[in-house]
């Protein structure tokens, strides 16, 4: 039996942690959730000299406060998970603001092994560390690294070892200066009174958190015997040091923690002055000019746009095509039944839906990983902040949701970069606005019908409704449900790098199974519902039905004077024609007959005020597989034969025939398909992201946001005498 | 004084921060603390958010933020424990 050593990976965003836990690990990861919130925790094992090494990777961030989920994450690891030691990734060329993380771990009293990561970098900009002389003023191992070449990573884990091997004392030398060390050492003794309190935390760090005003330390406090005794001197000494310092007392603890680094910086640590600008600051001059920046931005994401859906388009299709002919394959060689419909309706269906969007999802990670590598991505948010500020949304928001104007999916994934949970729901509840790929044929079918010339303008219209709900939307957001001071914007602007092909790589795989993973887990037991819904129950098979279904045929073939219709010669060509409108009028009738044709014609009452039927009340239903499906639906619903979008023609006439279907709710339908609830592949992302109270609460909103909106826009129509 | 009173270029050191509570608090954090030298590169198209070179990074503040930060001018001179290059970068 080897023996297990559990290290918690820790460091600033930014420093390289995600590549040197690769170096460490290689492909020895596993993903999933810390308890109950959504923050991600990645695990990976690695066998060297006989250890069993157990990592754990822990959120970037800058310091233990209890504001970020993040930082409230790694502390509850380091305190509750107990980790054999923790190995603190810093970035070597910004020593001073990565080790007031680390000082913050040696308050906890835990053993650390310093990475001093991007060593190259730091000695390309000139910047001398004395490791052996640092390790001596932190009294923890020191040790270089370059993560994207897994350089030193045997070095930090032979310290890893020699640490968990000798119990290296954990005594470090923190210290806050005489002032503030007086206060901490009378908070210490109040707080010493209960021994078995004092026996669950580290209390010397304790006592600075309470000075720190830490909410999450006042929280525990309450499991303190004399909890009011302490609080009282708590107060107190937070008041001195306010009274002396002038200022904040959280903020004196920062400045004396930084007070102590540069003492320890300034002993260990060289700066030569290079001379010359660095590359970052070349780039930036020109990346992020006042004038040149915005449409440098819209111009690399239009490109993004550009190559993702270009060429997506053509793997999207061969996927599709590939599932079709599966379908067909299947459907020739099983004998028509129940399970061959299940196969090729619902599973085959589901499988391609899930797998169709692949193309997309790694298209559009490559271009979010680049970004996010090479150091762009805080920019863009630089540059969209003062826009999207004024809507109570954050820079970061900014390129999520131009992502959701091709597929909300991906889009809601990559909200993940905005660290604070509050901006983030906000982002993923207001992107279904963006008017995604799926919704086009919608869009465009409707408008093609009964807007002629005027299509572009209106499918138009429809995209900057979309935009104008989404920024109403955060807004209203931000005044109701999700109160409170906004965040601020205090956000590192690393410098450049150029991105690895691994490291790339390595970005698209991990989103790309995830996507596979959570989308297809609901994607696919949902389009074998959806399939259930419309399949059951199932129609009486009703040979006399077939007879009067003839009967209406003929008549109406005798009125559309079908071509050729009584021409003896063409009689052949009448029956097969006869035999296909039988057909498509049966499934007709059995989708009307059918569980969703019910819950359509349920939910008539509720639609008819927006000039709806119970057709269009089974196309919402079966839009929440996909959004396309509403295409489709109506397809079938209007006798033009079931997905088939080169019948648009065909379908365009049938639905301005329908005398329920005038300009007017061709455009109210168009909203309604823009704002009611997106499709499922969508939310499962959503749920992964925010929770499923918020994706519940959401679908209120969208529902009724929808109704209203429609509501309004057609009776308000019709009052003006646009509907007839 | 505070760094949004600066212009573009202005390099300046780090007097106190007056805000209080987690925004205050998170400037500590990130190294605006006192003695800290550092420069405002640009600002964005509308004049908000600013670039802020601090300890040896580039961060990213709004005015509001900025204009929490009390700080002294700094003139030709550098000093202290944070020399920074006082070359380009300035929009
Ligand atoms: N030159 C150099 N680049 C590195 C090193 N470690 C990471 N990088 C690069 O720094 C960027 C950020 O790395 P990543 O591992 O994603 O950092 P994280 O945000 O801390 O997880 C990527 O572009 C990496 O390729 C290093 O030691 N040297």
């Amino acid at each position: 039996m080897s023996k297990v050593i559990t290290i918690a990976l820790a460091g600033n965003p930014n420093t390289g942690k995600t590549s040197l836990f690769n170096a460490i690990t290689g492909s020895h990861q596993k993903v999933g959730n810390y308890a109950g919130v959504t923050v991600e925790k990645r695990e990976g094992v690695r066998l060297y000299r006989g250890y069993e090494f157990r990592v754990f990777d822990l959120p970037g961030i800058y310091s233990l406060t209890a504001y970020s989920l993040d930082e409230v994450v790694a502390r509850d690891f380091i305190i509750d998970e107990k980790p054999d030691l923790v190995v603190d990734v810093i970035d070597s060329t910004n020593i001073e603001r990565n080790l007031y993380l680390c000082l913050q771990f040696q308050e906890l009293r835990v053993p650390i092994v310093a990475a001093l990561n991007l060593d190259d970098e730091a000695a390309g900009r000139g910047i001398r560390i004395d490791d052996k002389r640092l390790s001596e003023i932190l009294r923890m191992p020191v040790v270089r690294t370059v993560g994207v070449k897994g350089y030193g990573v045997e070095w930090l884990l032979d310290r890893a070892i020699q640490v968990f091997e000798t119990k290296s004392p954990t005594d470090y030398p923190v210290s806050y200066g005489a002032e503030l060390e007086d206060t901490v050492g009378s908070i210490l003794r109040e707080l010493q009174r209960d021994a078995a309190f004092a026996g669950k935390y580290p209390m010397h760090w304790f006592a600075v958190k309470l000075l720190e005003k830490d909410a999450r330390a006042i929280e525990l406090l309450s499991g303190h015997r004399q909890a009011d005794a302490v609080k009282k001197v708590v107060c107190d000494c937070i008041r001195k040091i306010e009274e002396h310092f002038g200022r904040d007392a959280a903020v004196v603890v920062a400045e004396q923690r930084y007070g102590y680094i540069h003492g320890a910086v300034a002993e260990a640590v060289r700066r030569e002055p290079l001379g010359r600008e660095t590359v970052t600051e070349v780039f930036d001059k020109f990346l992020l000019d006042r004038f040149l920046g915005l449409p440098v931005f819209l111009l690399i994401l239009w490109l993004m746009f550009q190559i993702t859906f270009k060429i997506g388009a053509y793997p999207m299709g061969w996927l599709e095509a590939f599932f079709s002919g599966l379908g067909a394959w299947v459907s020739a060689i099983m004998p028509a039944g129940l399970l061959r419909s299940l196969l090729v309706d619902g599973v085959i269906a589901g499988v391609g839906g899930v797998t169709s969007f692949v193309p997309l999802i790694i298209l559009l990670f490559l271009f979010i990983s680049i970004l996010e590598d090479s150091g762009y991505m805080a920019r863009s948010a630089f540059i969209m902040d003062k826009f999207l500020h004024v809507f109570g949304l954050h820079g970061q928001s900014f390129l999520p949701m131009i992502i959701g104007f091709g597929c909300s999916v991906p889009a809601v994934m990559a909200a993940r970069t905005l660290k604070n949970t509050r901006d983030r729901i906000i982002t993923v509840m207001v992107m279904p606005f963006m008017s995604c790929g799926a919704k086009l044929p919608v869009h465009v079918l409707l408008a093609g019908a009964f807007f002629g010339a005027h299509a572009g303008s209106v499918v138009l219209s429809i995209y900057i409704i979309g935009v104008a709900l989404a920024l109403f939307s955060s807004l209203l957001f931000r005044a109701t449900v999700l109160r409170g001071e906004s965040t601020p914007f205090v956000m590192e602007l690393p410098p450049y790098r150029m991105p690895t092909l691994k490291g790339i790589l390595w970005h698209v795989t991990d989103k790309t199974t995830r996507y596979l993973q959570k989308a297809g887990m609901v994607l696919l037991p949902a389009s074998v519902l959806i399939w259930a819904l419309t399949t059951f129950p199932k129609m009486p098979a009703d040979p006399a039905g077939d007879v009067i279904l003839l009967g209406s045929l003929r008549s109406q073939i005798e009125q559309d004077k079908l071509p050729g219709s009584g021409v003896a010669v063409e009689e052949m060509r009448l029956s097969a024609e006869a035999r296909q409108r039988l057909a498509e009028m049966r499934s007709r009738e059995a989708l009307a007959f059918s569980y969703a044709g019910r819950m359509g014609k349920a939910m008539e009452p509720l639609l008819s005020p927006l000039g709806f039927d119970w057709k269009i009340g089974i196309s919402a239903v079966t839009g929440l597989a996909a959004k396309e499906m509403v295409v489709s639906t109506l397809g079938v619903l209007y006798k033009v034969g079931a997905v088939d979008r080169h019948k648009g023609e065909s379908l365009r006439e049938a639905l301005r025939k329908d005398p329920v279907f005038t300009p007017l709710v061709a455009y109210v339908l168009m909203l309604f398909t823009l704002i009611v609830v997106p499709c499922l592949a969508s939310l499962s992302a959503m749920y992964a992201e925010i929770g499923w109270r918020w994706v519940a609460f959401a679908v209120c909103y969208w529902s009724v946001l929808a109704w209203v909106l429609c509501f309004l826009v057609y009776q308000g129509g019709r009052m003006m005498g646009w509907g007839l | 004084m505070t760094i949004a009173d600066l212009n573009n270029g202005d390099a300046f050191k780090v007097k106190r921060v007056v805000l209080g509570r987690e925004i205050g608090k998170r400037l500590a954090d990130m190294g605006f603390v006192p003695g800290a030298a550092g420069k405002v590169v640009r600002s964005a198209l509308l004049g908000d958010p600013l670039q802020v070179k601090i300890c040896y990074y580039d961060i990213s503040l709004r005015r509001k933020e900025a204009s929490g930060v009390e700080i002294e001018p700094e003139g030709s001179q550098p000093s202290g424990m944070s020399k920074l290059g006082k070359r380009g970068g300035g929009g």
